[in-house]
């Protein structure tokens, strides 16, 4: 990696992240607010319901529908900015010569930096209601979010290359993220599911990922161990793939914005 | 071989446009799904050879159409060649259009550091040319205004005073000589009389004058895709003929 490439990652990070809340009056706090408000509406609307059915006290109930929430929205941000990340680009793109991947992993890093965000929120909300976190817990939080970060940048190697070709994308994927959103169990347990339904939800990697997040968070339980092992080496394999597929075709993108 | 800063072997390039629009939404191609888009083939580039020569300035004419841009892009590596091979020794930089990045929003400084960056300056080569960038522009007391309330020209001049900074050894320029108000534009030129001779340039150009002052030689690229080289008064005369 030379110093430029470096440099250029985080002049465009920083870009990103000024445009994204330059001349709202309360900037940044945006990022926390939305997440904040939808957490109280479900919060409000489901604690007596949903916690109760999942056999949670509404302390618990709450840090188990911000960690979903959270987790959630990391890789709707991830996956929706990884995917519009060339075609965002395409002015740089379609006059200067410098790495084209640069440009999708800086719009990963600020899928990130608003989880690292939000994650602290909710580290502070628990410890204010008593949570009691565990070493080991966190440590696996931190692998999952890895592995969640490693799997969305080798996605957006396929997804910000076909997103130049089929424009539909992005409403398929908003469409696709929304029926995700229910199909996560993000703000209910998934006793709550009828049992002939309850395979989407078993099979759904972003969901079991949001269940090992919460008991990790919770009780301070390590589970679905393999799952996420798994996932890391897929992630990692997407990653090399990804890559090759992106640096192959990438360069015949140029003529198609 | 040394002494060679591009090489253009037996280049083509054709594009493929849709005749009655591009099937780019999976709605059109659901409610047609038998109809096949039709393409017409453009040519841009026809089997083009060619080297320039280390600090050669080597200059590209013809009219619209004829492939200039194209092989520009080509030679920069923002398009693939259909076939033919390009080669090129040592660092390139396009110069496509001047100001890549800028954002309205931000302010003078903060452009400065991302189209710095993006034309391959490292950060702290940017913290050591900011004065002199701003002093060259004669923005000195606009740095923390946001470019969107910059007059064209002072953005341009920006532009220009960061792009001369940019280190390498190949230059590919699309008509940008000389930017701005006549003063600023005799600065321009006092930079590119500087570099002549020092560096390799590939420059596009309508502006036949300055073509005939600068160049070494001349690409004459044509309408029906063949293509002459050689003296730069020769090649400008000939061309002038032509309308």
């Amino acid at each position: 990696m030379k110093q430029n490439d470096i440099d250029l990652y985080k002049q465009l990070v920083k870009t990103i992240f000024k445009m994204r809340y330059k001349g709202s009056i309360l900037g940044f706090l945006w990022v926390l607010l939305k997440p904040f408000f939808m957490f109280l509406i479900l919060f409000v609307i489901f604690s007596a319901t949903a916690g109760a059915a999942g056999g949670l006290t509404s302390k618990q109930y709450a840090v188990y529908l911000l960690s979903g929430l959270i987790i959630y929205t990391f890789f709707n941000e991830g996956f929706t900015w990884g995917m519009n990340s060339i075609m965002d680009r395409a002015d740089l793109i379609l006059k200067i010569n410098f790495k084209r991947n640069i440009v999708v992993i800086s719009a990963l890093t600020m899928a990130l930096i608003n989880f690292i965000i939000n994650f602290c929120i909710i580290g502070a909300i628990g410890v204010v209601l008593d949570i009691n976190y565990s070493l080991n817990g966190l440590l696996y939080v931190l692998l999952i979010c890895i592995v969640m970060f490693l799997g969305m940048y080798g996605i957006s190697f396929f997804t910000s290359i076909w997103r130049v070709y089929v424009r539909d994308l992005t409403h398929i994927s908003e469409l696709v993220l929304q029926l995700l959103f229910y199909a996560s169990a993000v703000f209910f347990p998934i006793e709550m599911v009828p049992e002939n339904y309850r395979f989407i939800v078993s099979y759904n990697p972003l969901a079991v990922f949001i269940q090992a997040v919460r008991n990790a968070l919770i009780y301070g339980q390590i589970i679905h161990l393999k799952f996420v092992l798994a996932s890391l080496v897929v992630s990692v394999i997407l990653v090399f793939v990804g890559r090759a597929y992106f640096e192959k075709h990438i360069l015949k993108v140029a003529e198609h914005f | 071989m040394e002494d060679i800063a591009v090489s253009v072997k037996n280049v083509s390039k054709k594009f493929r446009i849709p005749i009655n629009g591009k099937k780019e939404t999976l709605q059109e191609r659901f409610v047609n799904p038998f109809h096949k888009t039709k393409y017409v083939e453009f040519h841009a580039l026809n089997n083009l050879s060619f080297d320039v020569k280390k600090n050669e300035f080597f200059s590209v004419i013809g009219p619209n159409g004829a492939g200039k841009s194209t092989l520009l892009k080509i030679v920069s590596g923002i398009y693939i060649p259909d076939s033919g091979k390009v080669v090129v020794n040592g660092t390139l930089v396009p110069f496509l259009e001047l100001g890549v990045g800028f954002n309205p929003e931000l302010t003078a400084r903060e452009n400065v550091y991302l189209n710095g960056t993006i034309l391959g300056l490292t950060k702290k080569e940017v913290d050591e040319y900011i004065d002199e960038i701003f002093k060259f522009a004669e923005l000195t007391e606009f740095v923390n205004l946001p470019v969107k309330n910059f007059s064209s020209g002072m953005a341009v001049r920006l532009a220009f005073s960061i792009a001369i900074k940019v280190k390498s050894d190949i230059l590919v320029l699309d008509e940008v000589l000389a930017v701005g108000d006549g003063e600023f534009q005799k600065k321009c030129f006092n930079y590119f009389d500087s570099i002549v001779g020092k560096k390799t340039i590939l420059f596009v150009s309508h502006g036949l004058g300055a073509v005939k002052k600068y160049s070494d030689r001349v690409l004459w690229l044509k309408e029906d895709k063949t293509y002459e080289i050689g003296d730069p008064s020769e090649m400008v005369d000939k061309y002038s003929k032509t309308f």
